[in-house]
């Protein structure tokens, strides 16, 4: 009898703790504006074997003495993403909490979770109650979307009990810029309508657009290749890569090699007299033979394998 | 009598002159039909005629059964082993333009009594092409500038690295009929504008309905054709000629292209095709206006009408919005929208960018690819703008898109690389006219007449002015000619050589056979593929199910004759994911799914021995990536690096990534090659674990028997004795 009643002590006990447990993290949540801050203590609390709700944890050091830069940059859109979790009704609010752990506060939980870089998300699922899922271990948010806002939510949304009401907030700021521009551009159409209208600007812009685009100036957005090479090399090695300054670089090259055959075509035959026409065409011919070995030159650094040479 | 730089025969007449130069002209495109074909023929002289990677072994797989059941039986042609245990309607989903293609000409050969084997047909029907599309080219340059111009470009087009990529025999793929069929289109269309003519533009429609019916390209056509459309109606250049041209080739091109079933009535209700239905529409407008206007002259009714003319372009503008956001018309696929926006398929669908031929192009692969022709080409865009006929305003559209689409896309290159040719082609030729005329120019006679001009960079802008004055104006003496042609004849044969080099070096290869260089020049081949295709198609049952990633689908499918999960039509992308789903889980949790599959065979390519980087494990994090876009909670990329962010193979490998199926199997014994010594793996340059508990490791390629009772808890008991090797070494 008496150890009976020992344990119905305990399990009340027990669930009295765990009711607490639950208790104090929505206090210290709501305290927080929707995240908990955490340290070792809690962290045990909030992550306990027994839990009936899931959490959502950002790992961070976001001290200026650590200098972690993607740790400030990703804080506000995961503190304005628990923000939004907090404006649900509180019986789903109450099932998912969202809490930030700083490296200073518990170093020896991201020793624990051998954690080497920060930030770092991870979602625990409910591992008791309807929701839970039968796995205990969190999950990893990867960054493969940057560190904006609206992934994050679309991600968590998987894990919350309804999905979080998170909306992007409205930039107020580039819509006037945008509304100003096309304001702006309209008028100054107006001014430069002459200028619009005549076929060379037409022809100037679409060849810079080619020799921009033949140049790989989209793989250098694509891929966010750097400018410049880490050693301050310009040329990037390898017939797959490039910089963003060969860009440059080339449709230079190109246009010049174009505008000598454009020369050559075009304007030279109209010169009058006989001694600047012959050398005008000398110089033209030497521009298009220096600058092609020169094209070829750097095709051989990109492509080592190739037997060809011209005068350089 | 103007003074001469180098004496010419006077007393020839002129039918003998055009009668030689047209004699010349057929020669001259015979002899470059022959250098198109000749140059395609590396691969089958290298190795065999054989065909080439992937895609051609499905469409050679198609083409043998509309050669020996007939037409019919392909056009219902149900596949059950394809995408096994879904099964593909071949028919609905193919483009069948390459396979009717080839299998005209092999009737009509049979007919002849030449019994020409299907293989051979279609390892040579791209080179055939290819012959067909420098003539298309010479009709369509013609049109740009004159004859010598469509030489010029029928020779660039002929051996131009960009198009022979895609068209060397074996290559047997929609692009090898498709180019042709694009530039003759294209052809057809100028002619029909000019012409006014609506025979012209039903004959351009019927090749568009070829286009459509043989290649998904033919998207490029119906969205060309209508921005030449729309800014010819900008500029105020609206006549009768465009309309008859436009109107004739939309009708009927429309109305042919929805017979083919793959197509069925997406041009009516996708958004690919809606701008030539708006251009259609507004066409139909800017008539009506225009006859109204020629019979009403009251200013007011004039202003009234063009108000009525912009609201009904605004309400139809509005309407397709309307229709698209209530989902009557499909919005852009997302293959087309990551053209514009090109961070979208990363995002969204990895399976596209995933493909290598997706990739964004870096500037040395268009060198590659067009040499020299790469700085000809802005040059022969200014050439255009600086006469800017109706025709002109095409190529520079041309230029302008697909250069842009070139960038983003590498296999777009082949859709720029005609309009480099015609450019190109037209500013040498303009070069060579010059520098070819013998007429000197008279010197004083121009010095009394220059004052009137301001200077010689300001002449061009009218071409009125300058025509009237040509004949005044050209080149003194005879070194200055011979400067700029030698120039020109020594790039043009540095052009042959270099594409004589890239055609034979880097796009001969069948990459289903290998070759390899040693160390003494001595070339090996290495023939694994078809080697482990074979033995699949010797030592299994014909009903087994075997799993691979799913770009050695077609080949298993072709070759080894035996079902796959997933193919290289990439339609079901949970199919797929699936599949890297098994890839990436470890063995316990692969098994399960592997079972419900009916998969016999799993088949990795592992090329960690001879440093063949295209394998497996360079592909395996797109199957991570796919997986892990259906099932992110079990399959996480980031699980697969080390904590410190880098992929590897060696001890540091992270423990998802060693317990992972593709990562046992590929290496599994592979340790064991090296005899005790360090084992490193070729391609990853990193040291290969030893004690791998499963997977056959062969030089190349492996193949490994699931054996049927084979248990995760039985695992290691059974593992090698309950497996079929395949020795080889």
């Amino acid at each position: 009898m008496k150890s009976l009643f020992y344990f119905l002590a305990l399990c009340l006990g027990l669930a009295y703790a765990q009711k607490i447990g639950q208790k104090e993290l929505i206090e210290r949540a709501a305290a927080g504006n929707g995240v908990i801050a955490l340290d070792a203590e809690t962290f045990d609390a909030l992550t306990s074997q027994k839990r009936t709700w899931s959490a959502t944890i950002q790992f961070t050091a976001l001290a200026a003495n650590r200098g972690c830069m993607p740790c400030k940059q990703f804080d506000p859109a995961f503190n304005s993403v628990a923000k939004a979790w907090s404006t649900v009704s509180a019986d789903k609010r109450e099932l998912h909490f969202f809490a930030t752990l700083d490296f200073d506060k518990a170093p020896t939980v991201f020793q624990k979770l051998g954690l080497a870089s920060a930030p770092v998300v991870f979602a625990y699922p409910a591992t008791e109650g309807p929701r839970k899922t039968g796995r205990t271990a969190p999950t990893k948010y990867d960054f493969q979307d940057g560190f904006d806002a609206a992934p994050l939510a679309q991600h968590l949304s998987k894990l919350t009990p309804i999905p979080i009401p998170y909306r992007d907030p409205i930039d107020w700021a580039k819509h006037i810029m945008t509304a100003g521009a096309i304001i702006g551009s309209g008028i100054l159409l107006r001014a430069v309508a002459p200028i619009l209208l005549t076929r060379w600007t037409w022809a100037f812009a679409g060849v810079i657009l080619s020799l921009v685009m033949t140049s790989g100036y989209m793989f250098t957005r694509i891929r966010h290749s750097p400018y410049t090479g880490k050693d301050g090399s310009w040329i990037a090695g390898g017939f797959t890569n490039q910089y963003g300054q060969e860009v440059h670089v080339i449709a230079f090259v190109y246009g010049l090699l174009g505008l000598a055959f454009i020369m050559l075509t075009v304007v030279v035959p109209m010169q009058t007299s006989a001694a600047k026409q012959r050398m005008q065409i000398y110089l033209w011919t030497a521009v298009i033979m220096i600058i092609y070995s020169v094209l070829v030159s750097l095709f051989r650094v990109k492509n080592r394998a190739y037997p060809y040479r011209l005068f350089i | 009598m103007p003074s001469l730089a180098y004496p010419v025969p006077t007393d020839l007449s002129p039918a003998t002159v055009k009668n030689t130069a047209s004699l010349f002209r057929i020669v001259t495109l015979a002899l470059i039909s022959g250098a198109a074909i000749a140059s395609r023929l590396f691969s089958i002289i290298n190795f065999e005629s054989v065909i080439h990677e992937f895609d051609p072994w499905f469409n050679y797989r198609a083409t043998r059964v509309l050669a020996s059941k007939g037409f019919y039986e392909f056009w219902n042609w149900f596949d059950p082993t394809a995408w096994y245990p879904l099964g593909r309607v071949v028919g609905g989903t193919v483009y069948p333009g390459l396979m009717a293609t080839s299998g005209v000409i092999y009737y009509l050969l049979q007919a002849l009594n030449l019994p020409v084997d299907i293989r051979n047909i279609c390892v040579l029907l791209a080179p055939g092409f290819s012959a067909f599309t420098a003539w298309a080219t010479y009709m369509f340059t013609k049109e740009m500038k004159d004859e010598s111009a469509g030489l010029l470009a029928a020779a660039f087009i002929g051996i131009a690295p960009g198009y022979i990529s895609r068209s060397v025999a074996g290559s047997y793929d929609n692009e090898a009929i498709a180019i042709f069929l694009l530039m003759f289109t294209f052809y057809l269309w100028i002619k029909a504008l000019k012409l006014g003519s609506a025979l012209y533009g039903t004959i351009a429609a019927v090749f568009y309905f070829y286009m459509v019916a043989a290649w998904g390209g033919y998207v490029f056509i119906t969205n060309m054709i209508p921005v030449h459309a729309l800014v010819l109606i900008f500029m105020g250049r609206f006549s009768h000629r465009l309309y008859v041209a436009y109107c004739s080739w939309y009708a009927i091109g429309t109305l042919s292209s929805m017979q083919v079933p793959f197509v069925g009535f997406q041009p009516v209700s996708t958004s690919e095709h809606m701008g030539a239905l708006g251009v259609f529409g507004l066409l139909q407008l800017v008539a009506f206006a225009n006859l109204v206007r020629s019979h009403v002259s009251s200013q007011n009714f004039q202003k009234l009408l063009r108000i009525a003319v912009v609201a009904i372009g605004a309400l139809g503008a509005s309407a397709f919005v309307f229709l698209t956001y209530t989902g009557k018309i499909a919005p852009w696929t997302g293959r087309f929208y990551s053209l514009w926006d090109t961070g979208y398929a990363k995002k969204y669908i990895p399976i596209i960018a995933s493909v290598s031929e997706h990739q964004p192009t870096a500037w040395p692969s268009f060198f590659m690819d067009l040499q020299m022709l790469m700085f000809l080409f802005p040059a022969g865009v200014i050439l255009c703008f600086r006469e800017l006929r109706d025709e002109h305003l095409f190529v520079i559209i041309y230029a302008v898109l697909s250069s842009y689409f070139a960038g983003v896309m590498v296999r777009l290159m082949l859709t720029l690389t005609p309009v480099v040719c015609v450019s190109a082609a037209i500013a040498l030729s303009s070069l060579l006219d010059v520098y070819l005329n013998p007429v000197e120019p008279d010197e004083e006679q121009d010095a009394v007449a220059q004052p009137a001009k301001s200077g010689p960079a300001d002449a061009a802008p009218s071409t009125a002015s300058s025509k009237s004055t040509s004949s005044t104006r050209g080149i003194f003496g005879i070194d200055t000619r011979l400067v700029v042609v030698f120039n020109t004849l020594w790039m043009l044969s540095f052009f042959v050589f270099h594409c004589t080099y890239v055609t034979s070096t880097a796009y001969s290869s069948p990459s289903v056979v290998l070759a390899s260089q040693g160390q003494d020049g001595s070339q090996h081949i290495i023939d694994d593929f078809r080697e482990a295709y074979y033995w699949l198609r010797q030592n299994t049952e014909e009903d087994a199910v075997v799993m691979s990633w799913w770009d050695y689908g077609y080949q298993i499918a072709g070759m080894a004759d035996r079902p796959t999960l997933v193919d290289n039509n990439t339609w079901n992308n949970t199919h797929i994911a699936t599949v890297g789903k098994a890839m990436s889980s470890s063995e316990e949790n692969a098994y399960p799914i592997l079972r419900k599959h009916d998969v016999e065979y799993v088949l990795v390519i592992f090329g960690g021995l001879i440093g063949y980087s295209g394998d497996d494990i360079n592909k395996f994090l797109w199957m991570v990536r796919i997986a892990q876009g259906v099932w992110p909670d079990e399959i996480q990329e980031s699980n697969y690096f080390t904590p410190r962010g880098e992929y590897r193979v060696d001890e540091n490998a992270s423990k998802t990534m060693k317990e992972s199926l593709m990562y046992k199997m590929s290496y599994y014994r592979f340790a064991d090659l090296f005899g005790g010594n360090q084992a490193v793996d070729r391609v990853r340059n990193q040291h290969a674990p030893k004690n791998i508990e499963l997977g056959l490791p062969r030089r190349g390629v492996h193949v490994r028997k699931l054996d049927r009772p084979y248990l995760p808890s039985q695992e290691r008991g059974h593992a090698r004795a309950g497996s079929e090797e395949r020795e080889r070494l």
